[in-house]
């Protein structure tokens, strides 16, 4: 015999006919063996009948033989084999399940797997290159030859293979055979129902190869699905096909690559008639993401499901593209994209909304879906080496045919290996080299949509919409407030910061003489000392823009009632009912309008400055130039503490200014140790004299509280009148 | 005079019906039997079918006929119980 099996020195048959002959073959088989299966079913029926159960009881003697007679018609292995009692639960489930798991297949499972490989024998008179690769014949071989375990042994050598693409992406052919037969001489019984739906050409409801119901795997394709409209770059318009055609369609596909966006487009007609062509693009490799609907689980949920994330959300970008109800609409997608445009055109509502007169999936496994309105001309074209065709269960082999009306193309391409041969590009290179005639056929259909291109919207999916950013503390009412660099809104939000607090202990004296020249304000005391505070800040993102901040400070009490302990009593109320805060002695921003804000709002001494800060880890590093400052830490862990709200104090002319700050992040608390403050300047002013007369430049920190990721908004300063 | 209870009865009924039922899915079983058979005819006609589709569909064939002969004494032991006293 042959690797192929077909034996030698016969006359060369027509190919045609014989794969005829073999497929017509193949559906007797699964006919009978679909015919055995019901028996089988029957006779455990009659077995665990709960009418036998209780005359046995009253009779044992003739009951017990009658119940071993039956169960002997459905044990016996040269009758209805080893797994052929079915029950779905009790004694029954668990012998069946028995049987199976060791290793006894039932006939009807064997007649199934005769059906199968009847097929595979079809598709290899189509593919003989199958018997030069070595690897696929011995996999061939296994499976064609008169060793069922060994088929199945090869089977799962294959499928543990997680690098076995190239040889997954060879039998994509055979693929929904080869998993039939898996599923239905593997020893799980979880996955023989999709064995049979694969032997039988039944509809599937579960993943080919390890029977996980599609409703289960949907389960991961959270949201509701949004779209929204965005603009295409600069580059990507000149992409954009002016004239409507297949390729042209098919090239803006590409275009928009797998990133989650869609493109509408108006086109008007030979006729004069604007018509309507929407463009799916497929999955996006990798990991089930919740953020786009064209994942692989979206993928799966749109082949098994008719309603999904993808499909919702384009059902929103075409209500806000605006066509109007009853216009003509062409859907073209590639892999998942293919799937989903088809779940649209099997939706009634969606067709009697619009008239779907085109359907055109390429590489996409749509063989399970129908469109609502009959006139709807659907195409399908596939690669036979590309495996995602093949999800829905029908391969190259298969002996059933359930769109005698669709056009379809399922050619052998030059490129075999997957996901090389699933690529858009591959497939625009195929319809232009390898299958013209499947070109021209699609762009007769249609030419009513072959025309200039008069409007293209491109729009983002997602699977569900988002939130605005920052959401919720960060979604606060603001209000315009005007500066000398434009108006500004109050509060200032910040979405993305780092910061770390220095904070020492100096002369209750000194620091006193640092702040304004008033008698209300006095620092707080903790012993005999006050308390300064040198605050780094990394803003990478802010409604002001993004910049680095250096901040002096020094705690100061109630500024009308000073009492002892304010500070540490404060700490104890809501910031909005503290008295206490932090006076800014001097403030250096490196951006000009945070300068602006900070001088002109919250009335704090700022000069603009350049530095650099670097506080997300563990080693923290601020460097100004200007301000000759270098500041350098090596932090432990530290301890988590709660999120600190500050009161901020400056001076505009007379008053004083409030400033609310509220913060919200995971703020730490670590020793002072590894901090190391360095003043390379001799000048005093801006910063440098005050830490050099608070002694900040020789000492260590008491403590030092970093938040490495943090938001945090600044209100308005309040004017105060002190 | 001695009466069955009526679900004695029904039992019996239903024993009946699926000794009935054995009958009929034995004769099923020679016909797939049959029609395996006609398949490994058509195919031997066939010279690019596979050399194992013969022997293979004889077999699968054989085994059927060992069903329903299995299932016809199924069915007559089942018939024995119905009649059987208690």
């Amino acid at each position: 015999m042959r690797a192929d099996g077909t034996a030698p020195g016969r006359p060369a048959p027509d190919g045609q006919d014989a794969r005829e002959l073999l497929r017509r073959c193949a559906r007797d088989v699964v006919d009978v063996a679909e015919g055995i299966r019901a028996v089988s079913e029957r006779t455990s029926t009659a077995l665990f009948a709960p009418a036998l159960a209780a005359s046995a009881r009253r009779r044992p003697r003739t009951g017990l033989a009658a119940r071993w007679a039956l169960l002997r018609a459905l044990t016996n292995k040269q009758g209805l084999g080893g797994s052929a009692i079915t029950a779905p639960k009790g004694v029954g489930h668990v012998l069946g399940t028995a049987g199976e798991v060791l290793g006894r297949e039932s006939l009807a499972a064997l007649v199934a797997v005769t059906s199968l490989r009847l097929r595979i024998a079809a598709v290899l008179v189509d593919h003989p290159e199958f018997v030069r690769d070595p690897g696929m014949r011995r996999l061939t071989e296994a499976v064609t030859a008169d060793k069922d375990l060994a088929a199945v042994r090869s089977l799962r050598a294959l499928f543990r293979d997680q690098g076995a693409q190239r040889a997954l992406s060879g039998l994509a052919p055979l693929m929904a055979e080869l998993l039939a037969i898996r599923a239905l001489l593997d020893e799980d019984p979880k996955n023989d129902e999709t064995g049979w739906a694969l032997a039988t050409g039944r509809e599937l409801s579960a993943d080919p190869l390890h029977g996980i119901s599609a409703a289960r795997l949907a389960g991961l394709d959270k949201g509701e699905g949004a779209a929204e409209a965005v603009e295409l770059t600069d580059q990507e318009r000149q992409v954009i096909t002016p004239e409507g055609s297949f390729l042209g369609f098919l090239r803006n596909i590409e275009m928009l690559s797998t990133d989650g966006r869609i493109l509408l487009q108006n086109v008007r007609g030979p006729d004069g008639v604007v018509r309507y062509v929407l463009q799916a693009p497929g999955m996006a490799p990798g990991r089930p993401r919740n953020d786009s609907p064209q994942d692989f689980v979206g993928a799966w949920r749109n082949l098994f499901m008719p309603d999904s994330p993808y499909t919702r959300s384009i059902l929103l970008a075409l209500k806000d593209y605006g066509i109007p109800r009853g216009a003509d609409l062409a859907l073209i997608g590639h892999s998942e994209g293919g799937i989903a445009v088809m779940n649209l055109a099997q939706d009634e509502e969606f067709c009697r909304t619009y008239r779907v007169t085109h359907v055109i999936a390429v590489g996409s496994p749509v063989d399970s879906k129908k469109p609502a309105d009959p006139r709807t001309w659907v195409a399908s074209i596939t690669n036979q080496h590309d495996i995602v065709p093949v999800l829905d269960g029908r391969g190259a082999g298969t002996a059933f045919d359930p769109h005698p009306h669709w056009y379809e193309v399922d050619y052998t391409g030059p490129t075999h290996e997957f996901p090389l041969c699933h690529m858009l590009h591959e497939y625009i290179e195929h319809l232009k080299t390898v299958i013209p005639e499947a070109r021209e056929r699609v762009d007769e259909a249609l030419a009513p949509y072959l025309g200039p291109v008069v409007r293209t919207q491109a729009y983002q999916l997602k699977d569900r919409a988002n939130p605005p950013e920052g959401y919720p503390f960060l979604t606060l009412p603001t209000t315009s407030v005007p500066t000398t660099a434009g108006p500004i809104d109050v509060p200032v939000r910040y979405y993305d910061s780092s910061a770390a607090h220095l904070c020492y202990t100096v002369g209750a004296d000194t620091a006193r003489g640092l702040l304004p020249d008033v008698t209300w304000m006095t620092p707080s005391r903790l012993g005999r000392r006050a308390m300064a505070v040198l605050s780094l800040y990394e803003h990478r993102c802010t409604t002001i823009g993004p910049y680095t901040e250096i901040a002096l400070s020094v705690l100061v009490d109630d500024l009308w009632r000073p009492r002892p302990h304010d500070a540490a009593v404060d700490l104890l109320r809501r910031v909005d009912l503290r008295r206490t805060g932090r006076h800014v002695l001097c403030l250096a921003v490196t951006s000009e309008e945070a300068r602006v804000v900070a001088q002109e709002i919250w009335g704090q001494p700022a000069r603009r400055v350049t530095a650099e800060a670097d506080l997300t880890g563990r080693r923290i590093g601020v460097r100004s130039p200007d301000l000759g400052l270098a500041v350098d830490a090596r932090l432990g862990r530290g301890v988590r503490c709660p999120e600190a709200d500050w009161i901020l104090y400056g001076r505009r002319g007379e008053s004083t200014i409030r400033t609310l700050v509220r913060a919200h992040g995971r703020l730490r608390l670590h020793t002072g140790g590894g901090v190391r403050l360095r003043l390379d300047t001799a000048a005093a002013e801006p910063l440098a004299g005050q830490l050099r007369r608070l002694g900040i430049d020789t000492a260590r920190p008491r403590f030092v509280l970093t938040c490495p990721q943090f938001m945090l908004h600044r209100s308005a300063g309040a004017v105060l009148p002190r | 005079m001695v009466t069955e209870s009526p679900d004695i009865t029904s039992y019996d009924t239903e024993l009946l019906d699926q000794a009935e039922a054995l009958r009929a899915d034995a004769g099923l079983m020679e016909e797939y039997a049959r029609r395996l058979r006609a398949t490994a005819a058509t195919l031997g006609g066939c010279p690019t079918a596979p050399e194992w589709s013969g022997p293979t569909l004889e077999r699968q064939a054989a085994a059927c006929d060992t069903a329903a002969e299995q299932l016809r004494t199924a069915a007559e032991t089942l018939l024995a119980h119905a009649g059987a006293r208690d």
